[in-house]
């Protein structure tokens, strides 16, 4: 649901990394936050616990700049990861144009990635948005780590949309940009 | 635009709008003794604000506004109220009002201790049924069709900003 300001020659679009607690979410708002021009992006905002869990969210506004005459923007959150927070989870997700699904490789969370995924669909049909129509991307996260799914396997678990998929490392920042990117053209492509 | 992508429900300004919401935050200000005022959308966008000085952190403003507004009305279904239409923190030097105009938008208050809150809350819900009719009354929320050269424009852009990551 872009915010389209012809007035002030504006158009803002709202993007969520979203995926199970400890996947990378924050990880990825961190890493865009210390490499791009300080020109183009605001400030991190972090709603975190005292162990530095995301308690509500992280927000992150980069500024693409004047295109065509409108200033564009776009507005980058993560979610809480753990189940227990999921009522804040879906308050992020109100008025969303794409979603980052942020999947951990390692063997030992299959579970988690699955219940998330899961959840995410059902957060998005109870507020009756549709998928089709969101920018959507999954990045398949810590593949610089050795007892890890491999990007087929992850695929046929998670990605039911045939929905572009990014390894990454978001702890080094691999596949980090590239990511951003994708998600950026596509929920361009859904309203332009 | 991809052939058979469907037009999602938006939220779009005119210029007219734009005009209106201004003159009105503007006269808001003065009469309520506020220090900055702001119109938000309630996924937590800014449209437009009335400051004597420009506000640095107005995205990081509405961004959290707009999210603890969500939670507020979360607690009211919590607890069988069918809405709260106004947060209100109290601080030692500013307090922050908001309320919502409508169910896209939201109005944004910061004043000092010398204004008083009745003051700022008899004014705003004044301004917010203009407000209201300026919103719900020219756009039914369609995106419209944005230039042709914009999607190209826009990934051109964003392969310069990504340039060297």
């Amino acid at each position: 649901m872009p915010l389209i300001n012809f007035a002030a020659r504006e158009i803002n679009y709202k993007i969520v990394y979203y995926g199970c607690g400890l996947c990378g979410k924050t990880t990825n708002l961190q890493y865009i936050h210390r490499k791009i021009n300080p020109e183009a992006r605001g400030k991190l905002v972090s709603i975190a616990t005292e162990e530095e869990r995301t308690l509500y969210f992280d927000f992150l506004p980069l500024t693409l700049g004047t295109v065509k005459g409108m200033q564009t923007r776009f507005h980058l959150y993560t979610v809480p990861g753990q189940s227990y927070y999921n009522a804040s989870r879906k308050l992020v997700l109100q008025g969303i144009d794409g979603i980052i699904f942020v999947a951990d490789s390692q063997l030992t969370r299959l579970d988690e990635n699955v219940e998330s995924y899961l959840n995410l669909w059902d957060n998005l049909i109870s507020q009756g948005d549709d998928l089709t129509k969101l920018g959507f991307v999954i990045q398949m996260n810590k593949r610089d780590l050795t007892d890890v799914f491999s990007v087929e396997d992850l695929n046929e678990l998670l990605n039911h949309t045939g929905s572009p998929v990014i390894e990454a490392s978001a702890i080094t920042g691999q596949g980090v940009f590239e990511t951003l990117k994708v998600v950026c053209k596509q929920v361009i492509a859904k309203t332009g | 635009m991809e052939a058979g992508v469907t037009k999602r429900k938006g939220l779009v300004i005119n210029d007219r709008q734009l005009d209106r919401c201004d003159d009105l935050l503007r006269k808001l200000k003065d009469v309520s003794g506020s220090s900055f005022l702001a119109l938000i959308s309630t996924s937590g966008q800014p449209i437009t604000t009335a400051s004597d000085d420009y506000h640095p952190e107005t995205l990081s403003l509405a961004s959290l506004a707009a999210s603890s507004f969500a939670a507020t009305q979360q607690l009211a279904r919590i607890l069988d109220e069918n809405e709260f239409t106004l947060l209100f923190h109290e601080g030692k030097g500013m307090n922050l009002h908001v309320s919502q105009v409508t169910d896209q938008v939201l109005l944004i208050i910061t004043f000092g201790r010398e204004t008083q809150v009745g003051k700022v809350r008899l004014y705003s819900q004044r301004a917010i049924e203009v407000l209201r009719q300026i919103f719900e009354g020219s756009d039914d929320g369609a995106v419209p069709e944005m230039d042709a050269d914009f999607e190209n424009a826009a990934a051109n852009a964003m392969d310069y900003l990504f340039r060297d990551m």
